[in-house]
């Protein structure tokens, strides 16, 4: 019965993944612990308080104002004030300051001649964070001073035509979707997903490059209980996705949510979403897993690719700006639209709709995997079908038994030679 | 069988052979790493990102919406591509993903701002997309506030000032930003500049601690040790001398495409930063034989070392500061080798010092380089009992 069979393929499966620690680790514990660390990295959103150094060439009033309500924005934390930039550059230099703020000498004179005064500001520049930091404290600052001094020289008006007068248009900014304007709302997301696309085809890499090694020694051959390798495909695919239908619930729900992140996602959006996503991993990870020929090798292979990965996404480096090829070679990966499609959804509260060509593209690569790891297994059968098939793979496992006891005789030799000397 | 060569030169050699013997080797240690260095280089190679796609929603329609729009437009990096009727249809289009951002221009600005009544125009960016975003915002929010100073400018003017007290009037205190290093804001610099000597740490670690826990495995470490006459660092670092050799390659190949090449900023030129990289070759490789020595089983030892390679790129704090991070985690950063390479570039390459400011970051890589001699005796054991666990 073809059911049954696909049933029994599941059970199996499930049994071994199970009994195997290796790729329970994968299943189970990295998609457990691995997002929550991420989370708990990215929890503070913004740096807060970067310490910057003071040089202060006025000495004036207006520019100790500058300085100290520099000081008091929570973007900036003066630890310092220097005589000359020297000084400053040296603290720089000693990994103690990030920034520095520099006030001419003639600022409050250009001020009080009612012309436009400089404040000089630099930056170190191995994180960007700093940058935006520095300038957004300063220009905070600026823009709170520079009404007051307006508000001074328009003496004589009301408060109103005064206000009108310094900003006769206002502006208002909105960080739509990501509140705190952060880093964690931003790449936890992309992590989420990338995280169950590769634990997956790490997972099912072992567990093929087990398999592999017993074929090698003759433990296994495939194709005697089931003779269809639709079946046999489908079986373990099932496997998979029950797995991961509990993976994919923690990941993606539960630990946004344990960290108070934006979710904004409709569950039958996120349903209809994640599982063509999860089917396209999942056959993506059995395709490629034909690659592997042992155990421990889908390190080496998968774990580094991660990196480029969470870039081809578009989720940092924007889409619209990449070279053409790198857009297209992004293609072929599952994790490229889930992460785009996952993104919106959940923290811009998209619909399905508005994520079609994401989820079009799911179903595609589902299609398409399904036909290569299915035309793979199907090689796969036939040569252990062939004629003759068992007769080799008796010799293979005597000649592998064969090598071990050889093994074991020169250890023994090897001992022995060595008591001797 | 025929007399077994002994000596460091002969694991050499026995190790080039093994190397080249298995297909995975030659992925891992060179084709993995060049393919990591090409993608990232080329993929960010415009630098900063131009003409982002935006839009607008100009509900009052008149002189002064339109001209904040041609001059929005005029922005290198930005790009208005469409013009949306309603609030709505603007934001689902960036939730289609189709625009980072818009401006919102509501019915009577122009109005309002001629009777002096202060409209507000608002800018909406999708910070879902930070980087695209964050840039859209600085086009966005210098046009709000040139648009104002120009109504505010002709108010002047038409009071009787001229143009230097007008600007004296409308930003009385200007910033002046000099970014040190990298003054074209170039993302590329700041990214591939860690990104790569990454790759190739991971890479490092996971070939380092899988090379020699395959002997174990394949029951070769009696054969290993025994041409290594029983002495265990001999043994390992005879074992992995051809491979330091080829991550040198590498890692000379990734400093020539950065510094010469594409002509990133290296202050203090080339030496420096080669030194740094051949350290944080030999600190990974270290820490990776530490690993392997520590843990006799070759997956956990190889996912410990797969997890340090993966973490070190988010904890280096070349994305997020580590002085952004919880205090158990900046403590934690110590003790990645990536770490101390990107604070040596940071000194060396981008802001040029004196090396003397840097010496404890090469003298942190120098530890790891020694850290396997704590329990590399433990490695010796196991190769002579060991027994594979799958």
């Amino acid at each position: 019965m073809w059911v049954k069979d696909l049933l029994d393929v599941t059970g199996k499966e499930l049994r071994k993944t199970v009994s195997d620690v290796g790729v329970l680790v994968f299943f189970i514990i990295v998609p457990l612990l691995y997002p929550l660390l991420y989370a708990y990295l990215y929890g503070g959103e913004v740096v807060r308080e970067v310490p910057v150094v003071a040089v202060d060439d006025c000495r004036s009033t207006t520019s100790r104002e500058f300085l100290r309500k520099s000081d008091a924005t929570p973007d900036l934390k003066i630890v310092s004030y220097c005589a000359d930039m020297e000084e400053a550059r040296n603290v720089l230099h000693n990994h103690k300051a990030y920034g520095i703020i520099q006030i001419p000498s003639e600022f409050e004179s250009t001020l009080t001649d009612g012309r436009q005064a400089t404040v000089n500001l630099y930056c170190d520049m191995s994180g960007l964070l700093y940058y935006k930091a520095l300038l957004s404290g300063c220009t905070m600052v600026s823009l709170d001073m520079n009404r007051d001094i307006q508000m001074v020289r328009l003496s004589g008006m009301s408060d109103r035509e005064k206000e009108v007068m310094t900003m006769p248009i206002e502006n208002e900014y909105v960080t739509m979707f990501n509140p705190a304007n952060g880093f964690q709302a931003f790449l936890i997301p992309a992590v989420l997903i990338l995280v169950l696309q590769q634990t997956l085809v790490l997972g099912v890499a072992m567990m093929a490059g087990t398999e592999h090694e017993r074929r090698r020694k003759g433990e296994l051959i495939l194709g005697n209980e089931y003779s269809n390798p639709i079946t046999v495909l489908a079986g373990k695919a099932l496997a998979y996705l029950l797995v991961y239908g509990f993976t994919a619930t923690y990941v993606l729900c539960l630990v946004p949510w344990f960290f108070n992140m934006p979710q904004l996602w409709q569950l039958p959006t996120l349903v209809a979403f994640i599982v063509p996503f999860l089917l396209a991993s999942i056959f993506f990870a059995i395709s490629i897993s034909f690659f592997v020929k042992d155990r421990e090798s889908c390190f080496l292979l998968f774990v580094f690719i991660s990196v480029p990965l969470i870039f081809m996404s578009g989720i940092s480096w924007p889409t619209s700006n990449m070279p053409a090829f790198w857009k297209a070679f992004a293609q072929i990966f599952p994790s490229t639209h889930a992460v785009n499609g996952f993104a919106r959804i959940n923290t811009a509260g998209a619909l399905l709709q508005d994520v079609r060509y994401e989820s079009i593209a799911l179903w595609i690569q589902t299609a398409v995997y399904f036909m290569t790891s299915l035309f793979i297994y199907e090689r796969l059968y036939r040569s252990d079908k062939m004629p003759g098939a068992d007769f080799a793979n008796a010799m293979r496992s005597r000649m592998y038994k064969e090598l071990r006891e050889a093994e074991i005789d020169l250890k023994v030799i090897r001992r022995k030679l060595k008591s001797k000397l | 069988m025929s007399q077994m060569k002994q000596g460091f030169w002969a694991i050499v050699r026995r190790e080039m052979l093994r190397m080249t013997s298995r297909r995975l080797y030659g992925l891992s240690m060179f084709a993995a790493p060049l393919f990591c260095f090409i993608f990232f280089t080329t993929l960010m190679n415009e630098g900063l990102p131009q003409s982002l796609p935006a839009g607008v929603v100009d509900e009052d329609n008149t002189t002064v919406s339109r001209s904040i729009l041609r001059n929005l437009d005029s922005y290198q990096q930005t790009e208005i591509i469409k013009q949306y009727a309603s609030f709505a249809e603007a934001r689902e289009a960036m939730q289609r993903n189709e625009i980072y951002g818009f401006f919102y221009i509501p019915k009577g600005t122009e109005l309002k701002a001629s009777s002096q009544q202060q409209p507000t125009i608002s800018i909406y960016t999708n910070a879902t997309y930070l980087i695209p975003s964050s840039l859209l915002y600085r086009d966005m929010k210098t046009m709000a506030v040139m648009a104002s100073a120009a109504v505010g400018r002709e108010i002047l003017i038409a009071k009787g000032a001229n143009m230097d007290q007008a600007m004296g009037f409308l930003q009385p205190i200007q910033m002046d930003m000099h970014p040190l290093g990298n003054p074209w804001l170039n993302y590329n610099v700041y990214l591939s500049n860690t990104m790569l000597p990454a790759v190739l740490a991971l890479m490092i670690l996971m070939v380092t601690c899988f090379s020699i826990h395959t002997e174990l495995k394949d029951g070769t470490a009696g054969e290993w040790l025994f041409m290594a006459d029983d002495n265990i660092l001999k043994a390992v670092s005879a074992k992995l001398f051809p491979q330091t050799m080829v991550f040198s390659l590498m890692a000379a190949i990734y400093l020539v495409l950065l510094y010469g090449y594409l002509g990133f900023p290296a202050h203090n030129g080339f030496w420096p930063m080669l030194l740094a990289a051949e350290l944080l070759i030999l600190a990974s490789q270290g820490f990776a034989v530490f690993i392997a020595s520590a843990i006799p089983s070759l997956r956990w030892s190889l996912s410990l070392c797969t997890l340090w390679g993966v973490l070190s790129i988010p904890i280096s704090g070349f994305s997020f500061p580590v002085m952004g991070m919880p205090a158990p985690l900046q403590a934690l950063s110590y003790l990645f080798p990536l770490r101390y390479y990107f604070l040596i570039y940071v000194d060396q390459a981008l802001n040029g010092i004196p090396m003397a400011y840097s010496a404890w970051f090469y003298t942190a890589l120098l530890l790891f380089c020694i850290l396997p001699l704590v329990d590399i005796s433990l490695l010796r054991k196991a190769a002579h009992e060991y027994t594979y666990l799958p």
